[in-house]
């Protein structure tokens, strides 16, 4: 928070909570979260038995309460027995989220704020690395701490970083570059496909596949090789559908694109060799968390300096007006052609990991469907940010699953979430910001204390 | 503030009040349902959630050795996509505790389903799903429904003994995974009774086409017995009037796929008189699968397809595996194999759709029912051929 912010919004409770809460650095909350997670893993299971809960709330206690509502609505609409005594779990798990979560953040990062402070100065003139290595470390810590508590968690996380890393690979794209480009599942399912090939043709027995080509104790260490050869090959498919588009703008570019997610599908849906539309099953189970989160994390980092860099700034010139990027030299061929296959490639290494985290992979996976849900990540979080594919990835994935009990009203509210945002931010939640690290990292002003 | 605190204190003793009636709940029996409530084929999620409810209804409570316990069914939307399936799934075992999963339907779901259940040791049948991957190599996993390389046979020998057919036609999607299959099952089948090159016309067309004539031209042309035509049943009516138009007399044969959906509303009197091979017949049906037809269609208005029948008999036989453990001993872990190896032994099940027992593979061995769509449209019984 700046000194406008709090000049602006002075009273009431959550103007309060923010005061108290200012000041506080990325670190400060980073270890608020890990207390947090340290708090639940001791005391969650036996809190959640205290207040009735059949179990420990495990997407932050969001499920517990849309389960309730769903049994409502079922009394309601269809007359189905309502027992009263599930209404209190809606208030359990409000008690359970400030217990186990926001008291513990906003505890630690009170009270560590001083602290947290003084050591994020002390890093802050370090070379960047280590303070970033602090940080994400501090960061997967929590989530592995968090996402150890229950498999549906880790499968949960595991396919939200995904989601992130297509998202931003979309952003590229429809953000920064400012075209509308609908191939991105295609280029997933070209990612997918080869590096199952990879890993399920070379390394195990498979029905459609044949038998494992090289069969070899130690071929957990090929996957990234794999996934990269997904990624250059989904890179190369999308030279294939950018040579000609590229030629077009606008709505023509959307048009081709599309035209081309349906050439891919159909591609892999007549391939009998390679399962047809029956698919490729049997993926060997190399996708753990900490994998997907060093693969996330560097697609977010070289998404990062390769939007920040020339050619960002570049794209960004073409973006608002090809014509006067043009006239101030930018090769604006060369600099959509480059965005393109980036985004491709990114794509392709989350099809890759996609594909070895549900382990199976057919073509109807990729089909309009991922389209309207990647689509719909980029503009609810934010065109042009990297915050905001990963505010749009995260939300949009989490709300999904929390709001499954409510079975067809999900697709009412989501909906109608998105469209709330499109009129009020048309842009997106977190737009136009620029992620830089070191600033994230620095320390924070406490209020009443001047530097 | 003051409120707000005191608010905080009335409900946490009201949670302490009222909890002991939650825990006390321990004599209940969780199973999970992983079906497509949303998504893009919502009536298979209803048809399974239908008959799930029904069999409640009719049985709330099951006797395991000495002890009653009550049924809860958990449905879980699966939005008929695969990596909401393995969500979905993972939920239900982890979050849910369930002792045994009944579902997915579909092999787009039910195969990457698999792989969690068999990976978490908890006992899962799928009554719809048709590819041989959602139980190969799992233990934990097995399915409702017979085959498309046992189909296949099926179709090719009745064409032969009841048709008289000694030259076939065969037209599919060869775009679609399970006509294809289907249909390169048939032709060997036929092949081996009469003979290469006794399957006379073998025509392929791409989904969503609309236009036979140039293959029907063909089918008419090679001078085949019989047509065999494996297709969904949105597009059966369209194939039959064209094979009309282009005058193909001679009967039509078709798989399980005729059977879901309203064909007759799409097809009308074209239809009459010709056959498919299917799971289960509805009109003309006896005893308990008349009983389940009766019951269902005054419960929901329309006729059971094939989904609801698999799913009912697929909880049935998962519920008498329950049974036949001799008592639950409380460990889910525990239980959840005793149930799996109970499945596993389970010979003979009385099933609507035919009596049911697993191979090793977890794949049951089943009789087909071959129906002929009767003068009123009705999909009346005419064989059961058996294995």
């Amino acid at each position: 928070m700046t000194g406008t912010d709090q000049a602006t919004v002075t009273r009431g409770l959550p103007a309060a909570v923010g005061r108290l809460l200012a000041g506080v650095p990325l670190l400060g909350w980073l270890l608020g979260f890990l207390a947090a997670v340290l708090v639940e893993r001791t005391i969650g299971d036996t809190l959640a038995q205290t207040l009735g809960l059949p179990k420990m709330p495990v997407l932050f206690g969001i499920l517990t309460v849309s389960k309730v509502i769903a049994e409502i609505i079922n009394a309601v609409v269809k007359n189905t027995a309502f027992d009263p005594a599930l209404l209190v779990h809606i208030p359990a798990a409000l008690v359970y989220l400030s217990v186990v979560y926001l008291l513990p953040i906003a505890a630690v990062a009170r009270l560590g704020a001083r602290a947290a402070n003084r050591a994020a100065a002390i890093m802050d003139r370090w070379n960047l690395t280590i303070p970033a290595a602090v940080h994400i470390g501090l960061m997967y810590l929590t989530l592995h701490i968090w996402a150890a508590m229950s498999d549906y968690r880790l499968i949960t996380l595991k396919i939200t970083l995904i989601a992130v890393l297509l998202t931003l690979s979309l952003n590229i794209i429809n953000g920064y570059m400012g075209e509308f480009s609908c191939s991105h599942p295609g280029f997933m399912a070209v990612g997918a496909y080869m590096s199952s090939l990879f890993t399920v043709g070379l390394f195990v027995d498979d029905k459609v596949l044949g038998k494992a080509l090289m069969p070899w104790a130690l071929d957990f260490l090929t996957f990234p090789l794999a996934l990269i050869f997904g990624g250059i090959c989904a890179s190369v498919a999308a030279l294939l559908v950018a040579i000609p588009s590229f030629k077009t703008r606008g709505d023509y570019l959307a048009i081709i694109s599309l035209a081309f997610l349906f050439i891919i599908k159909s591609l892999f849906e007549n391939l009998q060799g390679l399962g047809g539309a029956r698919g490729i099953a049997g993926q060997p189970d190399w996708a753990a968390l900490p994998v997907i989160f060093v693969v996330v994390g560097l697609g977010i980092w070289s998404i990062n300096n390769f939007v920040t860099s020339t050619y960002g700034k570049a794209l960004n010139a073409v973006r608002d007006d090809e014509l006067a990027a043009e006239a101030m030299t930018v090769n604006t061929r060369q600099a959509k052609m480059t965005a393109f296959l980036v985004g491709a490639f990114w794509a392709g290494i989350a099809g890759g990991l996609l594909a070895h985290v549900v382990r199976y992979i057919n073509p109807a996976m990729f089909g309009i469907q991922k389209l309207a849900e990647v689509l719909a990540m980029v503009y609810f979080g934010g065109l042009n940010s990297v915050y905001g594919s990963i505010v749009g990835a995260v939300s949009i994935s989490l709300l999904g699953e929390a709001l499954r009990p409510l079975e067809i009203l999900k697709w009412i509210i989501i909906p109608l979430m998105l469209i709330l945002v499109m009129i009020y931010r048309p842009t997106g939640l977190v737009a136009f910001r620029d992620f830089d690290l070191r600033e994230a990292m620095k320390p924070k002003t406490e209020p009443g204390q001047r530097k | 503030m003051r409120h707000g605190r005191l608010l905080i204190a009335v409900l946490l003793c009201a949670g302490l009040v009222i909890s002991p009636s939650v825990w006390a709940a321990s004599d209940v029996i969780n199973i999970g349902f992983p079906i497509p409530l949303t998504g893009d084929n919502p009536d298979v999620g209803a048809s399974s959630k239908n008959a799930a409810e029904m069999y409640l209804k009719k049985f709330p409570t099951v006797k395991v050795g000495a002890k009653t316990y009550k049924l809860n069914f958990i449905y879980e939307d699966n939005e008929f996509k695969a990596e909401s399936a393995v969500k979905a799934l993972t939920k239900l075992i982890t979050e849910e505790e369930v002792l045994a999963v009944v579902g997915p339907q579909a092999s787009a779901q039910a195969v990457p389903a698999g792989e969690i259940a068999n990976n978490n040791a908890t006992p899962m049948i799928s009554p719809w799903s048709t590819n041989p991957n959602t139980t190969l190599n799992r233990p934990y996993v097995f399915r409702g429904c017979f085959l498309d390389p046992f189909q296949g046979p099926v179709a090719a020998n009745f064409v032969t003994e009841e048709l008289g057919a000694k030259k076939a036609a065969v037209l599919y999607d060869i775009a679609s995974d399970y006509p294809k299959g289907l249909a390169e099952f048939f032709k060997q089948a036929f092949e081996k009774i009469h003979g290469p090159g006794s399957v006379v016309a073998f025509e392929s067309f791409t989904t969503g086409d609309k236009d036979f004539s140039a293959q029907m031209a063909n089918i008419v042309a090679s001078g085949a017995d019989v047509l065999f035509t494996p297709q969904y049943y949105s597009e059966v009516p369209l194939i039959v009037r064209a094979a009309k138009e282009n005058g193909f007399n001679k009967p039509i044969m078709g798989s399980d796929s005729w059977g879901s959906g309203d064909l007759m509303g799409l097809c009308g009197d074209d239809c009459k008189g010709f056959y498919f091979s299917t799971h289960y017949a509805a009109a003309g049906a006896r005893g308990a699968t008349k009983a389940f037809i009766d019951e269902y269609t005054a419960a929901f208005g329309k006729t059971p397809d094939d989904v609801a029948a698999l799913t009912w008999d697929s909880l049935g036989i998962m519920i008498q595996a329950i049974q036949n453990t001799g008592g639950l001993s409380g460990d889910l872990k525990a239980d959840r194999t005793k149930v799996k190896d109970a499945l596993a032994s389970i010979k003979d099940y009385p099933g609507i759709t035919g009596k049911m027992t697993f191979t090793p593979e977890g794949d049951p061995i089943k009789c087909a029912v071959v129906v002929k769509i009767n003068e009123q449209g009705q999909f009346a019984f005419h064989k059961s051929v058996c294995p």
